[in-house]
C-alpha cells in the first residue's frame, strides 16, 4: 500500500472555525489509493475539524490539500462531491423526512441519469436497506441511519470516502457491523479516511493510522504498529493493551 | 405526575383564553352597539363594495361577503364552511411559500404579507383603466391589460422581487452568518418599509382589480360566483402542482432535503443556495397569486391586505407543522373554516381570535402541529 501513488495529500494545514482561533496547527497526511486510514487522538485534538477541512466545511487558512495532483484547498462541498470525495457526518447524517431511496437519490443528485443502476449496486452492499427502501429515514435507528448515510455517500462512486466517527453512539454489535462494513467498502477500491474515538477497533481494521494531538499529526504508522506502540497504548489505548 | 402537570397547564391555558375571549367579545359588543347608533355605520358597510372607498372603510375585511348566505335556498352553515374552504385555499397559496422559506432557511419572514399585497397591487397596476404611475416618476399612463395578462405579469414581477430579495439581501446575510433572530428583525423592518412603499405608490384606498360584477348561482345549498369558481380551480391546480413538484421531481426532493438538513444537502452535492433562491422565487410568486385571487374573491384589495393576513398565515404554518408545506395547506384550510364558521355563533370581531385559539388548542395536544412528525432520537 505504501508504495502506491498518493491520491490525497494534506500539507501543513492550519484551519479553524472562527477568525484568529486555529484548531489545526500544521496537520499533514498522505493517503495512497485504496488505503483505509484511521485518525485517532484525544478529545479536542482536531480530528473531526481535520476531516471537515479536507471536505471544505472548515476554512483552511494555510497549507494545501491535493486530490490526484489537483489542488482542492477550500473547494465547495458540492464541487468536491463532483470530483469524487464523499463525506459522512457524525450526526444528522440523513434526511429524516425523505425515504431511504430518496436519501440515496440525493446522494446522486449530480449524476441522476444512472441512478437506478447505482442504487441497485449500493443496495447489494446494504441488503438490509434494500427491502425497506420506502421507509422514512427519520424512523430508523442510529445504526440504520449510519448505513443510509454511508450508502448515500457512495452513490457518486467516490474515490475517497471521509467518515466522521461512524461508530459514535452505536451499541457494540452495531459498532462491529459498521467497522466490518467500512472494511468491505474499502475492499471495493474506495480510499477511506475515518476519524474514530474507538481507537483500538479502528487501528485493528485500518491499513495506517494517524495520531492527532493538539491540532498536529503526532505519529503515523500501520494500524498494527500503532496498536503495539507503548506511547500510543499509554496515551490513547489505556494500559490494558491489545 | 407529568400527566397531572400537563392537564393543569392545559386547563389554565383554556381558562385564560376563555376569559380573554369573553373580555374581547364584551368590548367588541359594546363598541358595535355604540357604532350602530350613529348613521355613518350603515354607510361605512355599504362603502365596502365601492371601487374606491373612503378611508372609513379601512375595516374592510379580507374575507367574503356574508350576504350570500342570507339568499333564499342557501344553507348558512354550508355556505360558511364553503367560504371557509375557499378562504383557506387562497390563504394556503400564501402560506405554502412562507412554510417553504422557513423550512429551507429557518427564517420566519414577516415581510411575506407584503408579497401578498404586492401581487394584488401589481395586478391592479397592470389591469386598471385608471391612470397609474411609478414611484418618483411624474408621468401617468394607462396600461389596462386584460386581467389574465395582468395577473401573469404581476406574478412574474413578484417572483422577480423574490429573486432580488434573496440575491441582494438574504443570501448576503446567510453568508455573513447573521443569526436567525437578527434576520427576523430585518424582515420586520422590510415588512414596514414595503408596507409604506406600497401605500405611497398605490395609495390608501380600497381598489378593485376587476370591475366585472360577479353573478352568483345557486349550487345545492350554497351560492357560487364564476370568479370564485375560477379562483378555486386555479388554487387547487397550483397547489397540486406545488405538491407534484415537491414529491415527484428531483428538484422538489432536493428542496425537501435542504429543508431537512442544509449542511448534509451541501455535503451530498446539492447547490443549497440555488435551491433557496428557487424557493424565494416560488414563495413570492405563490404569495402574489394568493393576493390576486383574494382581491378578486373579495371584490377589492388594499395596500395592507397582506399585513392583515400575516398572523393567519403564521397560524396556518404553525398549525400544520412548521416547515411542512403540506402542513401549511392543511393548517390554512382549518384556519379558513374556523374563521368563517365562527361567525355563526360568535361576533365577526372574534373570528381571527377563534382561529388563533384553535392554534393554541392543537399545539397543546400535538406540539409538532397537525402534519409535523416527531423524530426518533438515536
Amino acid at each position: 500500500m505504501a508504495t502506491a501513488e498518493p491520491i490525497l495529500i494534506a500539507d501543513d494545514i492550519i484551519a479553524g472555525y472562527l477568525p484568529g482561533v486555529d484548531i489545526l496547527n500544521g496537520c499533514s497526511m498522505e493517503v495512497a489509493e485504496g488505503e483505509l486510514i484511521g485518525i485517532i487522538g484525544p478529545n479536542g485534538a482536531g480530528k473531526s475539524t481535520f476531516l471537515k477541512a479536507l471536505f471544505g466545511l472548515v476554512p483552511i487558512r494555510e497549507g494545501t490539500v491535493t486530490l490526484g495532483g489537483q489542488d482542492i484547498t477550500n473547494k465547495r462541498a458540492d464541487e468536491l462531491v463532483r470530483m469524487g470525495v464523499g463525506f459522512v457526518p457524525q450526526t444528522n447524517n440523513v434526511f429524516p423526512s425523505l425515504t431511504i431511496r430518496e436519501n440515496l437519490e440525493m446522494g446522486a443528485f449530480q449524476a441522476s441519469k444512472g441512478f437506478q443502476k447505482q442504487f441497485d449496486k449500493i443496495m447489494d452492499l446494504f441488503p438490509d436497506l434494500a427491502s425497506r427502501h420506502h421507509q422514512r429515514a427519520g424512523s430508523l435507528s442510529g445504526g440504520e441511519r449510519q448505513m443510509v448515510a454511508m450508502a448515500r455517500a457512495l452513490m457518486m462512486d467516490p474515490s475517497v470516502l471521509l467518515l466522521d466517527e461512524p461508530s459514535a453512539g452505536l451499541s457494540p454489535v452495531r459498532q462491529d457491523e459498521t467497522f466490518v462494513r467500512t472494511r468491505e467498502i474499502n475492499k471495493t477500491g474506495v480510499t477511506v479516511i475515518m476519524v474514530e474515538q474507538n481507537a483500538r477497533r479502528c487501528l485493528q481494521i485500518c491499513d495506517r493510522g494517524y495520531v492527532l494531538d493538539q491540532g498536529t499529526s503526532a505519529y503515523t504508522a500501520t494500524g498494527q504498529e500503532l496498536l503495539k506502540d507503548p506511547k500510543v497504548i499509554e496515551l490513547y489505548l489505556g494500559t490494558l493493551g491489545a | 405526575m407529568t400527566k397531572r402537570i400537563d392537564r393543569r397547564a392545559i386547563v389554565r391555558a383554556l381558562i385564560v383564553f376563555v376569559v380573554a375571549a369573553l373580555a374581547v367579545f364584551a368590548v367588541s359588543t359594546i363598541g358595535s352597539t355604540a357604532m350602530a347608533d350613529t348613521p355613518d355605520a350603515a354607510t361605512a358597510v355599504a362603502q365596502t363594495s365601492a371601487i374606491h372607498a373612503d378611508a372609513e372603510t379601512t375595516e374592510a375585511e379580507v374575507t367574503v361577503d356574508d350576504t350570500a348566505a342570507d339568499a333564499p335556498g342557501t344553507n348558512r352553515i354550508a355556505q360558511n364552511v364553503f367560504n371557509g374552504l375557499v378562504f383557506g385555499l387562497l390563504l394556503a397559496l400564501a402560506s405554502v411559500g412562507l412554510s417553504l422559506i422557513y423550512g429551507t432557511t429557518g427564517l420566519s419572514n414577516f415581510a411575506h404579507g407584503e408579497q401578498v399585497s404586492l401581487g394584488a397591487m401589481l395586478a391592479y397596476f397592470f389591469a386598471t383603466q385608471q391612470p397609474v404611475s411609478l414611484p418618483l416618476l411624474p408621468w401617468e399612463f394607462v396600461i389596462g391589460w386584460p386581467l389574465w395578462l395582468a395577473a401573469i405579469a404581476a406574478i412574474v414581477v413578484a417572483g422577480g422581487t423574490g429573486w432580488l430579495q434573496d440575491r441582494f439581501l438574504w443570501s448576503k446575510l446567510r453568508k455573513r452568518g447573521v443569526k436567525m433572530v437578527q434576520q427576523m428583525i430585518v424582515s420586520i423592518g422590510l415588512s414596514l418599509a414595503l408596507l409604506n412603499l406600497l401605500q405611497w405608490w398605490i395609495g390608501p384606498d380600497r381598489l378593485r382589480v376587476s370591475i366585472a360584477i360577479e353573478e352568483r348561482r345557486q349550487v345545492g345549498p350554497i351560492q357560487l360566483g364564476d370568479t370564485t369558481a375560477v379562483s378555486i380551480a386555479i388554487s387547487i391546480a397550483v397547489l397540486l402542482a406545488v405538491a407534484y413538484f415537491l414529491l415527484r421531481t428531483r428538484l422538489g426532493r432536493a428542496t425537501r432535503a435542504v429543508s431537512d438538513n442544509p449542511a448534509l444537502a451541501a455535503a451530498s452535492g446539492i447547490k443549497v443556495d440555488a435551491i433557496i433562491r428557487l424557493v424565494w422565487i416560488m414563495a413570492a410568486s405563490l404569495a402574489a397569486l394568493g393576493g390576486i385571487l383574494m382581491a378578486l374573491y373579495d371584490s377589492g384589495t388594499k395596500f395592507d391586505v397582506g399585513a392583515k393576513l400575516l398572523l393567519l398565515m403564521f397560524a396556518a404554518v404553525t398549525l400544520g407543522g412548521l416547515g411542512q408545506p403540506f402542513g401549511a395547506l392543511v393548517g390554512s384550510l382549518v384556519i379558513g373554516v374556523v374563521v368563517e364558521t365562527s361567525t355563526l355563533w360568535l361576533g365577526p370581531d372574534l373570528k381571527y381570535a377563534t382561529a388563533l385559539a384553535i392554534l393554541i388548542l392543537v399545539l397543546l395536544v400535538r406540539p409538532q402541529g397537525i402534519l409535523g412528525r416527531a423524530e426518533r432520537v438515536g
